[in-house]
């Protein structure tokens, strides 16, 4: 039985033993819930540029963005048949809002509520992107209107049950706040504190070197650092760095705008230098250019001035010429495919687990508290499912691993890391073999590991603690091996590592 | 002379104030006066370089060093997209560039250091031990801006009000004559900013909010507008915006232009006008102080020789007063004097009630973490709890610092006002012969005003250099090098169905045990250590007290020596040597009085 159908047996079991109650709606939610895409919430401090990024993975300009503070109220976007908006005040019934696309951005028309009224506004709609996983943007922590930051509490680091599965995790530098976050965010009882289901996100990376050529170099080398630093280690599974902004605009760019950048990149570069050197320049110098200060304004708002330079500097050297290839080659350096690949590796690849571990998180804190007859079997049941179940006790091993509980030679410890997925469920991530290696190799290095593993576990000169992760790690070298036979029929296609 | 050439003279108070010091001292020398010289030569290096400290702090990232270089048009405050200033850089004024490095220590060590060297040192480095770190930079460089006597002060970022770093800045700030608080235009100001500047405006009120990186955010209007919204709390807090980039290129191209669009302009002229220039005009009137109370000591010792000339016959009744004066002047001077008891007494009761303190600050510290022990699970909470205990512990440390100060402030007044009763009769005394003088006399309590004054600066230097500022950094730097230490013991993997929450149980009763433990270990290292360093400043503040008034008692006593043998020579003299001598003596005395105006024009 899959760990999904093991949960969904829990849940229906649950439902069966609260039916009649007021609990029973939640539970059939919940179980629901297992059918659908993953939910990835997007948080941060007050402009990381956490709408910017939303917008990046849907590939269009929904969230409105803004200079100010501009998200406050907790926003879902989830895939749909029609185009919708539905505001869920806090009291009343939920209901339909009327709204509008300006300049892409959607406007939404409250209808006369306030934002403090409103707990959350769910947009449905139609998009390929949202189809693996609902995203929710919200209001940043760290916010002057203190009702905006308790929000992105509420949903994020509620005690019992969080809304979401995932979450993406911006910071522009690691800030104590930061880490405080991530920390309330992680729940209690799977492990704690629990790195498994959040990616930091290194955001506004094209303004580490405020605006140079050579930015992303720099944000890749802060990334690296910080996915090493043992604060970060403990609550995030990796740290990529995204240029934001770039991403929104690569998604989006006109042919007219690279007509606008082509003029620029025409003039000399020594002029072209100047006249970039600072944003309010670029709006109102070098009148012969051909562009009004309101068209110049408006590709500072898109591309941001590490954007323009970038672009015009990629246009003189003939790199680029036209919208696509403009693009294609800006989103590659803005990183976000980079955080696509990873998203894919840690959150999708395993998105069975951790839309598991959300509902039995929401089933263990109900049973705790609202007791009832036949409550206790079901929190047997689900005890069995969070200490048996080995995907549960692979990321048990992995959090360990990450809180420095489990000691041993730094190389034994980054191999365990790996071979039970830590850089990603696959079996050629867990191998530490490139993507496309063939179905033998794989084997005979599963094989290898297994029976370094075995002997790991049997070695009574290996630590305790050691000696459990081994024992962990043995049954995914196992399960390595049972899904490498299975596929042999057919031509090696490293599948999804599911649940098992 | 070159002192007057110093750009310090932007007030003209402080040119007045040097040329009446120098003034002062070729009196003093020509009297043979050389204690009274040594006095003013004290005023005259405080005017030469009198370190009005500007500070600049900020969240960290938004481009506090940038600033600084682009200010002083520099690049030696290192400059990095990912590592952060890790301690803080002290630039002042030097004819040759210089840099040292400034070490742990009472007084603080200074090593040479080469100037390439510098940024290795100032920036974040995770492998260098607690020990090994040093306490900040000390950097010299030839800049107009810096010679009227500024040090500006780069300090690391804050990082969130909670952090250690934020009560180091906070403490730097208290001795600060202006604060530059530094944001980038990427964003409003938060909440944590806005919060961190209601606290630096308690510390010092002359501040600036400088929004920096004008040139890469094109919305940065409106994020001044915003934040000009954000700080309508503090009217008198400018907003200024700046590019350091532009600034470091018009700099580099000598271009007028750049250097107006960079917006450096306006800052510079806040440094130099409000800051320079009002602590400037402070200064002087303090080293005018000292001019009136030398003149003061002289006109006294002139004024019981003039008495005796004008009268020999009553010349034995003022020989008896002022050898009555003397033996007043030895009981000054010696151990038994009011103010000294006072003084030793006082730094008694202050050790043990700031020790007290401290202690009770830490018990309650103590309570604290053993109830948030209890509440969380210390194995996933225990770096939150140790960010939080050291927060809290620099925090208690502050506020008992701050209340030390105070204290020691209110005692340096007691102490002041026993030895003023005493020396105020004296010098009454020495002078109260003089019928002219009556219309002067009229001024003594005013005069007491300026000497109160001039004590309340010298008990602020024996602060400045006893505990604050740079001290406080070092202090809570060195804090670094008591660590909690992990808790890893007990810690372990628990599997399989049953085991999984009984073990779990024992864990944590086990990991909590051993929390409190390590938290009461750090404690008590915290209270050895601050308590030592209480004891030694307040040693240091009785020490420096003691001095100044054993100082000023030998003066008194010099003063009250030459009267008594002026006079006893005058009543030797035959009447034509008396009357060319009072005629010699009328003159020093206009000369004396004519300083004395000039000086209270100054101080006024």
């Amino acid at each position: 039985m899959s760990l999904v159908d093991r949960t969904c047996a829990a849940l229906d079991q649950a439902i069966a033993v609260y039916r009649g109650t007021e609990h029973a709606e939640r539970l059939t939610a919940i179980r629901d819930r297992l059918d659908e895409p993953l939910r990835v919430a997007i948080a941060g401090r007050v402009k990381a540029g956490k709408s910017t990024l939303l917008n990046a993975l849907v590939g269009e300009r929904l969230a409105p963005t803004d200079a100010g503070e501009c998200t406050r109220i907790i926003t879902w976007y989830r895939d749909g048949h029609t185009y919708e908006v539905l505001a869920h005040p806090r009291e009343g019934e939920p209901r339909q809002l009327r709204f509008s696309r300006e300049e892409g951005a959607l406007e939404i028309d409250l209808g006369g509520l306030e934002p403090d009224d409103v707990t959350e506004l769910i947009v449905t709609w139609p998009s390929q992107a949202l189809r693996t996983s609902t995203l929710i943007d919200t209001p940043g922590i760290g916010s002057l209107s203190r009702q905006t930051a308790a929000r992105t509490w509420e949903v994020l680091a509620d005690d019992d049950e969080t809304p979401a599965d995932a979450v993406l995790y911006l910071m522009r530098h690691l800030h104590p706040q930061d880490v405080q976050f991530l920390q309330a965010f992680h729940d209690a009882e799977v492990s704690r504190p629990n790195p498994v289901n959040a990616i930091g996100v290194l955001s506004r990376a094209d303004e580490i070197g405020v605006g140079r050529l050579d930015s992303m170099a720099s944000a890749r080398k802060i990334a690296k650092r910080l996915s090493l630093d043992g604060r970060v280690r403990r609550v995030v599974q990796a740290v990529v760095p995204v240029a934001g902004l770039l991403a929104e605009t690569a998604a989006t760019v006109t042919e007219t705008e690279v007509g606008q950048l082509r003029k620029i990149s025409e003039r000399s570069a020594r002029s072209v230098e100047n006249l970039l050197l600072t944003a309010d320049r670029f709006v109102n110098q070098m009148p012969e250019l051909g562009l009004t200060s309101i068209e110049r304004s408006a590709l500072l708002d898109r591309f941001g001035l590490f954007g323009v330079r970038l672009a015009t500097a990629l246009l003189r050297r003939g790199a680029v010429s036209t919208a696509t290839e403009l693009a294609a080659e800006l989103t590659d350096r803005s990183g976000v495919n980079e955080l696509r690949t990873v998203l894919e590796s840690l959150f999708f690849e395993r998105r069975d687990i951790l839309k598991s571990r959300s509902a039995l998180l929401a089933l263990d804190a109900l049973t705790r508290t609202e007791p009832r007859d036949g409550s206790e079997a079901v929190a047997a049941a689900v005890e069995e499912i969070i200490a048996g179940a080995h995907p549960f006790q692979e990321l048990r091993v992995l959090s360990a691993l990450r809180s420095g509980w489990v000691t041993g030679k730094p190389a034994v410890l980054e191999d365990l890391e790996r071979i039970i997925g830590g850089a990603g469920g696959a079996v050629p991530d867990r191998l530490g073999l490139p993507a496309e290696a063939d179905a033998a190799d794989l084997a005979q290095v599963a094989g290898k590991a297994l029976a370094g593993w075995q002997q790991r576990a049997e070695n009574p000169l290996t630590s305790h603690e050691l000696a459990i992760a081994a024992r962990v790690a043995v049954r995914s070298c196992e399960g390595i091996l049972a899904e490498l036979s299975a596929q042999k029929p057919s031509v090696a296609v490293p599948a999804e590592s599911g649940g098992a | 002379m070159t002192e007057t050439t110093r750009p310090g003279g932007t007030s003209p108070e402080f040119a007045q104030a040097m040329g009446l010091v120098d003034l002062g001292i070729q009196a003093c020398q020509a009297y043979d006066r050389l204690d009274l010289a040594t006095r003013l030569a004290g005023a005259k290096r405080s005017l030469d370089d009198p370190g009005i400290y500007i500070v600049v702090v900020g969240d960290f990232k938004q481009g506090k060093s940038s600033l600084v270089n682009a200010l002083l048009g520099t690049t030696i405050c290192p400059v990095d997209d990912d590592v952060a200033t890790d301690i803080p850089t002290y630039i002042r004024y030097g004819d040759e560039p210089r840099a040292e490095l400034l070490r742990d220590g009472d007084p603080p060590e200074r090593e040479p250091l080469e100037l390439d060297d510098v940024g290795r040192y100032v920036i974040a480095d995770e492998g260098q031990s607690p020990e090994d770190r040093p306490a900040g930079v000390i950097v010299q460089l030839p800049r107009k801006l810096l010679a009227s006597g500024l040090v500006i002060v780069d300090t690391p970022g804050v990082g969130g009000l909670g952090s250690r770093h934020a009560a180091a800045s906070l403490a730097a700030t208290s001795m600060a004559d202006a604060v530059l608080f530094a944001t980038d235009a990427s964003q409003e100001l938060t909440a944590v900013e806005i919060e961190f500047l209601h606290r630096v405006r308690e510390m010092c009120s002359t501040s600036v909010c400088v929004i920096t990186k004008t040139d890469f955010y094109p919305a940065w209007r409106k994020i001044r507008d915003l934040n000009k919204q954000h700080l309508k709390d503090f009217p008198d807090m400018p907003v200024l915006t700046v590019s350091s980039t532009l600034r470091a290129r018009a700099v580099r191209e000598n271009d007028k232009e750049l250097n107006t669009e960079s917006g450096f302009p306006e800052l510079v002229q806040f440094v130099t006008e409000r800051v320079a220039g009002g602590a400037g005009a402070r200064l002087a009137a303090t080293a005018a102080a000292e001019v009136i109370a030398v003149c003061e000591q002289l006109t006294a010792q002139f004024e019981s020789e003039r008495s005796v000339l004008d009268d020999p016959a009553k010349s034995q009744h003022v020989l008896d007063e002022l050898t009555r004066t003397k033996s007043k002047v030895e009981a000054l001077r010696s151990a038994a004097a009011k103010w000294n008891q006072t003084l030793n007494d006082g730094i008694a009761d202050l050790n043990s009630d700031v020790d007290h303190d401290l202690r009770a600050r830490i018990r309650k510290l103590i309570d604290e973490a053993d109830d948030l022990i209890d509440e969380f699970d210390p194995a996933d909470r225990w770096p939150d709890i140790e960010s939080w205990l050291e927060m809290a512990t620099a925090e208690e440390i502050v506020a008992n610092y701050t209340r030390l100060r105070e204290q020691a402030d209110a005692l340096s007044e007691q102490v002041f006002k026993h030895f003023q009763e005493a020396s105020g009769e004296i010098l009454d005394r020495l002078a109260v012969y003089n019928p002219m003088d009556v219309v002067s006399r009229a001024d003594v309590e005013h005069n007491i005003d300026l000497e109160k004054m001039n004590l309340r600066k010298q008990a602020m230097t024996a602060l400045k250099s006893s505990y604050m500022g740079i001290l406080m950094f070092t202090m809570l730097g060195s804090m670094a090098g008591i660590t909690l230490g992990p808790i890893a013991v007990g810690i372990g993997l628990a599997m399989g169905l049953g085991g999984l929450r009984t073990e779990k149980k024992r864990q944590l009763a086990n990991r909590r045990a051993q929390a409190k433990n390590a938290i009461r270990r750090y404690c008590d290292e915290v209270n050895f250590r601050v308590g030592k360093d209480s004891r030694d400043t307040l040693r240091r503040i009785q020490r420096q007290l003691r001095d100044h008034y054993s100082t000023r008692a030998e003066e008194l006593n010099r003063s009250t020596a030459e009267a008594l043998k002026a006079s006893t020579e005058a009543a030797k003299r035959t009447k034509a040597d008396r009357d060319r001598r009072i005629a010699d003596i009328d003159a020093e005395l206009d000369r004396l009085r004519e300083l004395r105006r000039r000086a209270e024009a100054v101080v006024a």
